[in-house]
């Protein structure tokens, strides 16, 4: 909180003086690294920033993660047993993808806008692998599934009315980070929107890495398998003989 | 306090790793079982990916058999040369059982193949062992309870490569129990569990192997072929989880003691019948999730 304070009385001295100066943004992290480590739970990051006229104005933070590939499937009842039975590939999506904003992304511009900015979940590209299967259900039923199921692990999500600003000048949101989270860098894009129309917008970076044993373990168990899983064997046998010395009776 | 678990790649609250490794332990100690065929399916239920709970536990019964087999040892109870032969036979099914894994995995249906397999077996063996104490709770109620012969002779006993089997006192195909390896090999592989479940059973009625060396020596093959499992699972699909499984065992360990000490007060049929119970119990769990329609028809998985 004290660094908060601290950061927002710098940005009010360092702005003051552009107060005229048009369309001026300024974010900023409270932490530019996520480090997954043992003991990691989730994160939560505070962004703030401030810009000029902001009682009429709308913000918008949209966090992006990594692209990954992700095999969307579609159970369906073959005797009684409920059994994938379609599956699509969807190739380069957003493994990370949360939007947080003063109010409704399609309150605050237009369809239009929003296409152009890439902005929302309608806007991310759907790209399906050439050998998907997806006879019975049609295109647009898959992409909801796929958004409403990205939502449901937390890692995609849509916040309006999590943008919070103060005296018409700050302004500050939390971005969870949850505990399923990936390494790698993530973009936050904040945009300040005028009339519907985008006057500024800032870019930054946050790291998210594997740190600690657990990043140690997934590494070798990745790199080194074999090693790996002779390493668990031994381990497992070393354990179970100590536990029986130890209970002896 | 909460512990991120690097291969199953998520958070969970430690206590409930270490409670659940206990409370396993403990009915394994209780019922004189492995508990494997609880613990992956109590695992899948916390939300542990079904692969990563196989591969994992078939690592914490590496560990939990060989601290197990070491008082058979000390009392004679394992027929090592019994022992080989299944071992050979579980090897072999164990290795197809991970290439199939593998395989499942890929076409997105093992998940549903874990549980079934689950549902068959704890079906079968859970309806088996409580008509079985429900009998004996009956027989012990009325005196004079006749035995049956220890084993009868069929067309298994017709089959080549006869072999001797000194401790066992057995004179068998070696066949027979290559082939019960190989098929408990392949459910080890497939299910995450040592098996023993399914090998008892099958050495003391197929086989007609004497009880006294039936457990040790199922304890002596299963470390082998959990170890292999552990290892194939480890390069092929990357599914053992080290810190998952050490937090397990540690909460096994102290649980088994427990279990031990409440099992030597409880009756034999009882305690059969409760076990019994317990089987059908998480059986028609995993019957409920894949008959019951879903809330969602679709689901989505991170590609590697």
């Amino acid at each position: 909180m004290i660094r908060l304070l601290a950061a927002l009385v710098l940005m009010i001295t360092t702005i003051a003086p552009m107060a005229y100066a048009q369309n001026q943004l300024v974010a900023d992290l409270d932490q530019k690294e996520v480090q997954i480590t043992t003991g990691f739970n989730g994160a939560e990051l505070l962004l703030f920033g401030a810009l000029d006229r902001a009682s009429v104005d709308d913000i918008a933070i949209i966090v992006t993660g990594p692209s990954k590939n992700i095999a969307l499937r579609r159970k369906s009842n073959i005797a009684g047993i409920w059994l994938n039975t379609e599956n699509a590939e969807v190739v380069g999506l957003p493994s990370f993808y949360h939007i947080l904003t003063t109010k409704p992304l399609d309150v605050i511009s237009s369809a239009n806008t929003l296409k152009i900015n890439s902005l929302g979940f309608d806007h991310i590209p759907f790209r399906l692998a050439r050998d998907s299967k997806i006879d019975e259900a049609p295109l647009a039923e898959w992409k909801t599934a796929l958004v409403r199921n990205m939502e449901k692990t937390g890692l995609w999500s849509n916040r309006p009315g999590e943008v919070e600003v103060i005296s018409d000048v700050l302004f500050r949101a939390d971005i969870e980070i949850p505990a399923n989270i990936m390494p790698g860098d993530y973009d936050v894009r904040v945009l300040h929107f005028r009339d519907g129309a985008v006057v500024a917008e800032n870019i930054s970076t946050i790291n998210v890495v594997k740190s600690g044993l657990s990043a140690e373990i997934y590494r070798i168990a990745h790199e080194y398998a074999a090693f790996y899983g002779i390493f668990a064997i031994l381990f497992a046998v070393a354990s179970g003989w100590l536990a029986a010395v130890a209970f002896r009776k | 306090m909460y512990v991120y678990l690097p291969i199953a790649e998520l958070s969970m609250n430690i206590f409930t790793i270490i409670g659940l490794g206990g409370a396993v332990g403990m009915l394994s100690g209780i019922f004189g079982v492995g508990g494997g065929f609880l613990m992956t399916p109590l695992l899948i239920f916390l939300g542990v990916p079904a692969p990563v709970a196989v591969g994992t536990e078939a690592n914490q019964i590496v560990a939990s058999s060989v601290s197990g087999v070491l008082a058979h040892f000390r009392r004679g109870n394992v027929d090592i040369k019994m022992g080989l032969v299944l071992l050979a036979g579980g090897l072999t099914g164990s290795t197809i059982g991970v290439a199939l894994f593998a395989l499942l995995r890929e076409l997105g249906q093992i998940e549903v193949v874990i549980k079934l397999s689950f549902i068959l077996f704890l079906g079968i063996i859970g309806t088996l062992m409580l008509i079985e104490s429900l009998r004996a709770i009956k027989r012990s109620r009325q005196s004079g309870a006749r035995r049956g012969k220890l084993h009868q002779h069929n067309w298994l006993h017709g089959l080549p490569f006869k072999m001797r089997f000194r401790k066992s006192k057995l004179y068998i195909s070696a066949l027979l129990p290559f082939g019960v390896g190989a098929l408990v090999g392949v459910l080890s592989a497939i299910m995450g569990v040592g098996g023993g479940f399914i090998m008892v059973p099958a050495m003391i009625y197929l086989l007609g192997m004497p009880t006294s060396v039936v457990v040790g020596t199922s304890l002596f093959q299963i470390i082998f072929v959990t170890a292999n499992v552990t290892f194939l699972q480890s390069v092929q699909t990357q599914t053992v989880d080290i810190m998952l499984a050490g937090l397990l065992l540690l909460g096994a360990v102290i649980g088994a003691q427990f279990g031990t000490r409440i099992g030597a007060k409880l009756k034999g049929e009882q305690l059969r019948g409760l076990l019994a119970l317990l089987v059908l119990a998480v059986c028609a769990k995993l019957v409920f999730d894949v008959v019951i329609t879903p809330e969602d028809f679709y689901s989505v998985e991170f590609l590697r």
